[in-house]
C-alpha cells in the first residue's frame, strides 16, 4: 500500500507492538505528529515538558516492561535534549529507539534553522544510529533499529529522519518483526571447566548485575545460587534480580555496599559475575578486587571480558542460557560454614546515623515506612545522590523490573521522567520516586506531565537543602570546604507542588513519616512529599574510590 | 615495549563508518599508528587495515570493541608470520655536497627506492616495502635531513588462501 513516510513510521511502530511513545512536537516532526493524530487509537503519545523528560520516560518504560521504549523529538534542540537520556540508557544497557526529525534534504548541511548533526553527536552514546534521507530506507531502518536495540547487550538506537522523507509517499509492505539475536558462543568444554572451578570452590560468591534483569534470568539465577549454595551480592543495577529476603542475599556490592559483601568478596576463592561489568563503583581498586579468587564471568558482551578485571573463565551468551547450562553442568553443593561466616560479618555492618531529632527525618526510617505500603510488585524509582544510595541499601527488592535508577551514568534529574514512564506502563502498580532536593530541581518541570495525565506517583524529596553526596566527598576528601554544595535555595516544595496542581505534603521528623506517607498513598493523586533530612546525614558505609573493604569508612563526624 | 599488530576490518561501506571506527579508537584510548581504508573487492564493503600498538589483552579488547560496531562485519589480527604487508612512501631529503648525494643514492637503491624528482636542494624518492623496511629507510634517511614525507599506510592480507570476508563471523554481535 502507498503511505507517506510518517504513516510508515506509525505502521512500523505498530508492527513492533509499540502502543506507547513519549515525545515532544516541533517543526521537523510536524508530519510525524500528524500521523500520530491519525493513529491515536493505536499509539498513545505522552507529551512531556521537555525532551529530556521524555527520553527518561522511554527508558523507565523500557526498564519496567522489558520492551523497547520509544521517544520522539524534533530536530536541533529537540534532538540535543535527548542526549542525556540516551547516554543514561547506553550506560545501563536499556533498549530505547529515539526518532528525531531533521531538516529536509535540500536544507541539510547548510546550518538551517534547528539543524544539528544528531547522528554525529550521539554516535558514542548509542548502540547504533541512522540518518534516513530516502523514504525507501525508512521501514527497513526502523525494523533494524528495534532489532539492534533488543539484541545482544541491549541499548539505545537513534533514527534521524529528514522532513521530506516524512511526507514522501512510498510502498509499504507489512512484515513480521524478526526476533532479536542472542548469540551463545561458549563451548560445552568451557562450561565444564567453569563447573569444575565451582566444584573446587570452598568460598564462592555470585556477583550479579543489571544483566540478570535485562535478560530476565532471575529464575535461572535463583536455581543456580541454590544448587551451589552460594552467597549472592548485587550491583546497584542488579537489584530485584534476586530476592532480597533470600538467605543467600548479602545486599549491594561496592562503594556503599555492606561490610559483609565487601568481606565476602575479599575472602572468596571464586567470584561468579553474572551480567555485571566490574565498574569502578563496584571494584574500587581493580587490581585488588577478588585478588585471591578465581573469576568466572557470564556476559552477553565479549568486550566486557578482561576490560577492568582479569577473568579466568568467560561464558558468553544470553544469561538465561549460560546460567541454565552452567547449572546443569554444576554439582549440587553446600557451603554452610561459609554462608554462616558471611552472615556473621553482616552483624558488624551497623553504621552510625545522626541522633533522633524533631527537625529531621532519618532516610532509612522513611524508606522502611514507604516499603510497608508497597507490594513486592510495586515500582521504586530514584534520582541520583545520597537518597539513591540509601534506597539501594535499605529497600528490599524482591522482583526484577521494580527498580529504576541511573546506575552507570548517574544522571541527576533522571527520576521524574523514569517514574512517569513506569506509571504509564503499569497504571495499577504503585510508583514511588525517591529524589533529593538537588536532583528534583533539575527536572521538576515534569510535574506538569504528572498532573496532565493524572499519574498518582508519590514523589519523596529527601530535602537536606544541600547537594549531599558531593558535600559528603568534600567533608571526607576536601577538608569540609563546601564549595557550591550548599545552595541556600528557598524553594517551598509544598507550594511548588500545589502550583502545578499536585498535592504537597511535608515530613518534619520520623514521628510524622507514617501518617504522611499513608495519606499520600491513600489519596490516589500525584503527591510531592517534602521530607526534611539532616544536611549532615551521610551515606555509610563507604569504600573510598580506588580502595578496598579494608579502607571502609563506617562513621563520620 | 613496542608490540605492533596489524588488524584487518571488513566493514559496510556506509557514510560515517570511518568516523565510527576512529571515534571508538579515540574514546577507548587505543594507540594506533596507521589506518587505511580501501574497497574490499566485494560490493558495498570496505577494508580497513589498522596497525595498533598494544599488548595481547589490548588487541583482543580492540577486536571485541570493533565487533560492537554494527557496520563492522569482521575484525581479525593478521598473524605476524603469515601475512603480506606493504606500504608506499614518498620522501624528500636534503641534498648537500656530492659525497652525501652519492651516499643517499646508494642507500636508497639498496631499498629499491626510485629517485622520482630532483629539486634545487632536495631529492625525492618513492619506495615500497614492508612497514618495517619503510621504517628503516626513514631512520636511515633521517641522518641527511628529511624535508617532508608521505606514507600511504599499510595494505596487508593474510597469506595463503584465507579470505577475511569468508572468515567465520565473530559471534559477539547481534547483527
Amino acid at each position: 500500500m502507498k503511505l507517506n513516510g510518517s504513516e510508515i513510521i506509525a505502521e512500523c511502530l505498530i508492527e513492533q507492538k509499540v502502543d506507547t511513545v513519549f515525545g515532544y512536537p516541533g517543526g521537523a516532526v510536524l508530519n510525524i505528529y500528524d500521523a500520530l493524530y491519525k493513529y491515536s487509537d493505536k499509539i498513545t503519545h505522552i507529551l512531556s515538558s521537555h525532551e529530556q523528560g521524555a527520553s527518561h520516560a522511554a527508558d523507565g518504560y523500557a526498564r519496567v516492561t522489558g520492551k523497547c521504549g520509544v521517544v520522539i523529538a524534533t530536530s536541533g534542540p529537540g534532538a540535543t535534549n535527548l542526549v542525556t537520556g540516551l547516554a543514561t540508557a547506553m550506560m545501563d544497557s536499556i533498549p530505547v529507539v529515539a526518532i528525531t526529525g531533521n531538516v529536509s534534504n535540500d536544507l541539510l548541511a547548510r546550518d538551517s534553522f534547528q539543524e544539528v548533526d544528531i547522528c554525529g553527536i550521539t554516535m558514542p552514546i548509542t548502540k547504533h544510529n541512522f540518518i534516513v534521507k530516502h523514504v525507501r530506507q525508512l521501514a527497513p531502518v526502523i525494523r533494524k533499529a528495534f532489532r539492534i536495540a533488543m539484541s545482544g547487550r541491549k541499548g539505545p538506537v537513534l533514527i534521524d529522519i529528514t522532513k521530506d522523507v516524512t511526507s514522501a509517499v512510498y510502498d509499504f509492505e507489512p512484515a513480521i518483526p524478526e526476533a532479536p539475536v542472542m548469540p551463545l558462543e561458549s563451548t560445552d568444554e568451557e562450561f565444564k571447566s567453569a563447573a569444575a572451578a565451582i566444584k573446587n570452590s570452598k568460598r564462592p560468591v555470585i556477583y550479579m548485575g543489571g544483566g540478570v534483569v535485562s535478560s530476565d534470568a532471575e529464575k535461572q539465577l535463583l536455581e543456580f545460587a541454590e544448587k551451589i549454595d552460594c552467597p549472592v551480592a548485587s550491583s546497584v543495577m542488579g537489584l530485584g534480580g534476586f530476592p532480597a529476603s533470600h538467605r543467600l542475599f548479602t545486599g549491594t556490592i561496592g562503594m556503599h555496599g555492606g561490610y559483609e559483601t565487601g568481606k565476602a568478596i575479599d575472602n572468596a576463592d571464586l567470584i561468579i559475575a553474572c551480567g555485571a561489568r566490574f565498574s569502578d563503583r563496584v571494584a574500587g581498586d581493580r587490581d585488588k578486587f577478588g585478588k585471591s579468587a578465581t573469576i568466572i564471568q557470564l556476559d552477553i558482551d565479549k568486550a566486557e571480558i578482561n576490560k577492568n578485571v582479569q577473568i579466568d573463565y568467560a561464558l558468553i551468551g544470553d544469561l538465561k542460557d549460560t546460567l541454565r547450562k552452567l547449572t546443569d553442568e554444576s554439582e549440587a553443593a553446600t557451603h554452610d560454614a561459609w554462608v554462616a561466616q558471611v552472615q556473621e560479618w553482616g552483624k558488624n555492618s551497623e553504621v552510625s546515623q545522626t541522633p533522633d531529632s524533631d527537625s529531621y527525618a532519618h532516610p532509612y526510617h522513611v524508606i522502611e515506612t514507604v516499603q510497608k505500603y508497597m507490594s513486592a510488585e510495586d515500582i521504586v524509582v530514584t534520582d541520583v545522590g545520597q537518597h539513591q544510595m540509601w534506597v539501594s541499601q535499605k529497600y528490599k527488592f524482591e522482583n526484577p523490573r521494580t527498580w529504576c535508577t541511573s546506575g552507570g551514568l548517574g544522571t541527576m534529574g533522571y527520576g521524574m521522567g523514569a517514574a512517569i514512564g513506569a506509571k504509564i506502563a503499569f497504571p495499577d502498580k504503585k510508583v514511588v520516586l525517591f529524589s533529593g532536593d538537588g536532583s528534583f530541581h533539575m527536572n521538576l518541570n515534569e510535574l506538569a506531565t504528572v498532573r496532565s495525565y493524572s499519574l498518582p506517583i508519590v514523589i519523596i524529596v529527601m530535602n537536606n537543602t544541600v547537594l549531599g553526596m558531593v558535600r559528603q566527598w568534600q567533608k571526607l576528601f576536601y577538608g569540609s570546604r563546601f564549595s557550591q554544595t550548599d545552595p541556600h535555595r528557598k524553594t517551598d516544595f509544598v507550594k511548588l507542588a500545589e502550583a502545578f496542581g499536585v498535592k504537597g505534603m511535608r515530613i518534619h521528623n520520623d514521628g510524622e513519616a507514617e501518617s504522611v506517607i499513608k495519606a499520600a498513598f491513600e489519596c490516589g493523586e500525584p503527591v510531592v512529599i517534602d521530607c526534611l533530612i539532616n544536611p549532615d546525614e551521610n551515606v555509610l558505609p563507604m569504600i573510598p574510590p580506588g580502595k578496598t573493604v579494608d579502607d571502609m569508612i563506617t562513621e563520620m563526624e | 615495549m613496542d608490540n605492533k599488530q596489524i588488524i584487518a576490518l571488513f566493514v559496510r561501506n556506509h557514510p560515517g563508518v570511518l568516523l565510527r571506527v576512529t571515534s571508538l579508537i579515540s574514546r577507548r584510548g587505543f594507540n594506533i599508528d596507521s589506518l587505511t581504508v580501501s574497497p574490499a573487492g566485494v560490493d558495498g564493503y570496505s577494508r580497513m587495515t589498522i596497525r595498533i600498538n598494544g599488548d595481547d589483552n589490548q588487541v583482543s579488547q580492540f577486536i571485541n570493541q570493533m565487533m560492537k560496531i554494527v557496520d563492522v562485519k569482521k575484525a581479525q589480527v593478521l598473524p605476524e608470520n603469515h601475512m603480506v604487508a606493504s606500504e608506499l612512501i614518498i620522501i624528500k631529503v636534503a641534498k648537500s655536497d656530492v659525497d652525501t648525494h652519492n651516499e643517499i643514492i646508494s642507500l636508497t637503491s639498496s631499498f629499491h627506492a626510485s629517485l622520482v624528482n630532483i629539486g634545487e636542494n632536495t631529492l625525492t624518492f618513492r619506495a615500497s616495502g614492508t612497514p618495517s623496511e619503510i621504517d628503516t629507510l626513514v631512520d636511515e634517511l633521517n641522518k641527511y635531513g628529511i624535508i617532508e614525507m608521505a606514507r600511504t599506510g599499510i595494505a596487508a592480507l593474510e597469506s595463503g588462501d584465507a579470505r577475511l570476508s569468508a572468515a567465520p563471523a565473530q559471534s559477539n554481535r547481534a547483527l
